[in-house]
């Protein structure tokens, strides 16, 4: 990639990792300590799906397209589902909308606070990831059983869901949502309080509101830059036009920032999804959708725990696709952390990358670092890491 | 501003490179562009901050064959390519058309340099040349992956049977 | 582990090691091409609700260290070469166990063009803990069946020898 002959520090990540479970490649070219560029090289994990929506009619799609993501999978289908429901010219009815967005909003938080575990032990604190994963586990028990099971709940089907949510399951899901909801604040306070964690993320890995607008960023990344940005809000989808929710953003831009805003967005979530059992609204769970779908092109976005879903789907009045395009939210926000390594240290570039909670399988690591003096090293994720946090003791 | 004033305010930005245009759903408006237009429409959405680049999307046109023939590596056709940029609700998606025999583009990345992922995504996937684009290395398929095989193409049916 | 005349010793030493083997293995996990689903399970397992650290099993980064690989998904081109690796890198005797529907057979993506499909396409596999994805408690449970294995002196038939070196789709027309 670079084009001066130059020594790399090879860092392979993630395949032996347990806490980054995704493989993938980077490669950054380093100046001492100084990152001066970098450049990501995915595909580990891709499996050729948009070519095989092709080949599987629409509705074996909707299996194929939830399996694109474990922790993403229920706004996939949503997504596509919503894509065909427009094509097909179909309107589902509300109770259905309900229960996308209750499950899609569980989906929020259990990432959420997934992720923040991930950057807790990415930065060294394994005590708080114990604890947020611990804690992660009533939004998993909810999730199970709302749907039967706790990682692809495959609640959506063409046409509303598959499933209804009884009286007792909302109960439980209120008493769960008092405990999620003490416990987030905790975990927002020990984010902008504690001084070592503070050290890891004030002021490290800062996006400028300016860059992540045009360099296409999406989701709590942007919007901890400033930008607003949700389609949930710009686009108000499934229940949303019924229930707004806000964007929610941070003028920082920093690390800390990102983790405020994630931390935010699950009481925002939390709030929400007790708004919407208060409303919950009576009525059909589907309605039927042909088996061959008009010809046609939509486009359809969702806000998917990490950004910006987009979903283009031509028909050509078949009954399988023409063409799927799935542009996940973790492909901009690799291509504007990129633009903005160049200036970090490389000790930052552990939290920086994970700061944009990567979905890897949403996307399809190695480490590539270039050294522009003679030090051919291999490094593995754990060194860097390890590098990282022993950078800042 | 809400939709429909946006996508009035770009359609007349556009006005100058506007081969057709097309309203698919309500809050949408394709634009069709002459493939030497391309930096110059990129350029006028983002001098007037009109929305950011939401993906490059790729569709493979192949000549339809004649009845109870396949399509194959041999067929002609072209690949179309979508910018779709997006302002809050409104979508305007620049399109544009290169055929099999001359797939070559410009890339974007000199105005927005994030779009050099989609851009080699394209190149892998559907054999575009993308004019200095600064980066050609495979994105998502293997390195070893042998050269003329484009997986997004519908010739494509599999390694060693297309 | 075969038992041909061993010493007193040596016997000693089998038992010990099968203790200690049975008692406390170290696994490697590795994701080869897996949509995320069984990694964040298996991963659930270390946390307190599921605990897979108090029957001794440790989650280590080195093949060189570990008893047990663990993966998931069905295996990508790319990820190949890395599993094999990670697989002859592993000291004798190693176990894998296979996570998910994806390392048992490919799953939904099976016959995609960059997808091999199982785990036992490219190394053996000792256990398989099927679903989509197993939730912790069936993930340890598979390698309870291991730790199982162990005690009863292992079971496979050719230890060690990696089959179907000869991938799906076929690697020599790949670079050509």
């Amino acid at each position: 990639m670079t084009t001066n002959k130059t020594n790399k520090f090879t860092v392979p990540i993630g395949p032996q990792h347990p806490a980054l479970k995704e493989p993938g490649h980077f490669e950054f070219t380093v100046d001492g300590e100084i990152v001066t560029g970098a450049t990501a090289r995915l595909g580990y994990v891709h499996r050729g799906i948009e070519k095989a929506t092709e080949s599987r009619n629409w509705i074996q799609d909707v299996y194929i397209l939830e399996r694109i993501c474990g922790i993403c999978s229920h706004v996939h289908a949503m997504a596509f589902a919503q894509g065909v429901e427009m094509l097909a010219n179909v309107e589902i009815p509300p109770r259905a909308r309900a229960i996308r967005t209750l499950i899609a909003e569980l989906e929020r938080i259990h990432s959420h606070m997934l992720w923040a575990g991930v950057a807790a032990h990415e930065g060294g604190f394994d005590t708080l990831f114990m604890y947020i994963w611990r804690d992660r586990e009533t939004v998993m028990e909810l999730l199970e059983m709302l749907t039967g099971n706790r990682v692809n709940y495959s609640a959506n089907v063409l046409g509303g869901v598959k499933f209804d949510v009884q009286q007792d399951q909302i109960d439980e899901i209120r008493k769960g949502m008092d405990k999620l909801e003490e416990r987030s604040r905790y975990y927002l306070e020990i984010v902008t309080t504690d001084e070592t964690f503070l050290g890891r993320t004030r002021s490290i890995g800062i996006m400028d509101k300016k860059d992540a607008a045009v360099l296409g960023a999406v989701g709590p990344t942007a919007r901890a830059s400033g930008v607003e940005r949700d389609v949930r809000v710009d686009v108000p989808y499934a229940y949303y036009p019924d229930f707004p929710t806000v964007s929610i953003t941070d003028n920082a831009g920093d690390l800390e920032a990102r983790f405020v805003v994630r931390m935010k967005e699950v009481l925002e979530s939390v709030r929400l999804i007790r708004e919407i059992l208060d409303h919950l609204p009576e009525g059909d769970l589907a309605v039927r959708v042909p088996r061959r779908i008009p010809e046609g092109q939509v486009i359809s976005r969702v806000e998917a725990p990490r950004g910006e879903l987009f979903y283009y789907i031509e028909s050509n009045g078949t009954d399988t696709p023409e063409r799927v395009k799935v542009r996940t939210p973790t492909l901009p926000n690799w291509g504007s952390v990129l633009a903005l390594a160049v200036g970090h240290k490389l000790a930052d570039m552990p939290m920086i990358l994970v700061g944009i909670d990567p979905c890897f399988s949403c996307n399809d690591r190695m480490v590539h670092i270039t050294n522009n003096k003679n030090n051919d090293q291999v490094w593995s994720w754990e060194q860097l890491r390890q590098y990282g946090i022993e950078y800042y003791k | 501003m809400n939709t429909t004033e946006a996508l009035a305010k770009a359609e007349t930005l556009l006005g100058s490179v506007t081969v057709s245009s097309d309203r698919p759903q309500e809050n949408r408006l394709d634009i069709d562009i002459k493939t030497e237009d391309l930096q110059k429409s990129i350029q006028i959405l983002i001098d007037n901050e009109w929305g950011y680049l939401s993906a490059i999307v790729g569709v493979d046109r192949p000549d339809k064959p004649a009845d109870g023939e396949e399509i194959t590596a041999d067929t002609n056709g072209k690949v179309e390519i979508l910018y779709p940029f997006c302002e809050g609700n409104a979508i305007v998606t620049l399109r544009l058309s290169v055929p099999y025999d001359n797939p070559v583009v410009d890339t974007i990345c000199t105005i927005i340099p994030s779009a050099t992922l989609y851009e080699r995504e394209m190149i892998e996937m559907y054999g575009i040349e993308i004019k200095g684009t600064p980066d050609t290395n495979k994105l998502l398929l293997p390195d070893d992956w042998p050269e003329g095989q484009y997986p997004l193409r519908k010739s494509f049916k599999g390694l060693g049977q297309s | 582990m075969d038992n041909k005349k061993l010493a007193p010793w040596d016997k000693a030493m089998e038992s010990v090691k099968k203790w200690a083997r049975v008692n406390s293995p170290w696994a490697i996990h590795y994701n080869s091409g897996s949509c995320n689903g069984c990694d964040i399970e298996i991963l659930a397992t270390l946390t307190p609700r599921y605990d897979i650290e108090r029957f001794g099993i440790k989650l280590e980064g080195s093949p060189r260290h570990a008893d047990v690989l663990v993966a998931t998904g069905a295996v990508s081109l790319q990820s190949r070469d890395r599993l094999v690796r990670i697989y002859e890198q592993m000291p004798e005797p190693k176990f894998v166990i296979a996570v998910g529907s994806c390392a048992l057979s490919g799953g939904v993506f099976d016959g995609c063009y960059n997808v091999m499909g199982g785990i036992d396409k490219v190394i053996p596999v000792d256990v398989f803990v099927p679903g989509c994805p197993p939730r912790p408690e069936a993930i340890i449970y598979g390698f309870v069946q291991l730790l199982e294995l162990l005690q009863n002196g292992g079971a496979k038939e050719e230890p060690g020898v990696i089959k179907g070196t000869t991938p799906v789709i076929e690697k020599t027309s790949v670079g050509k």
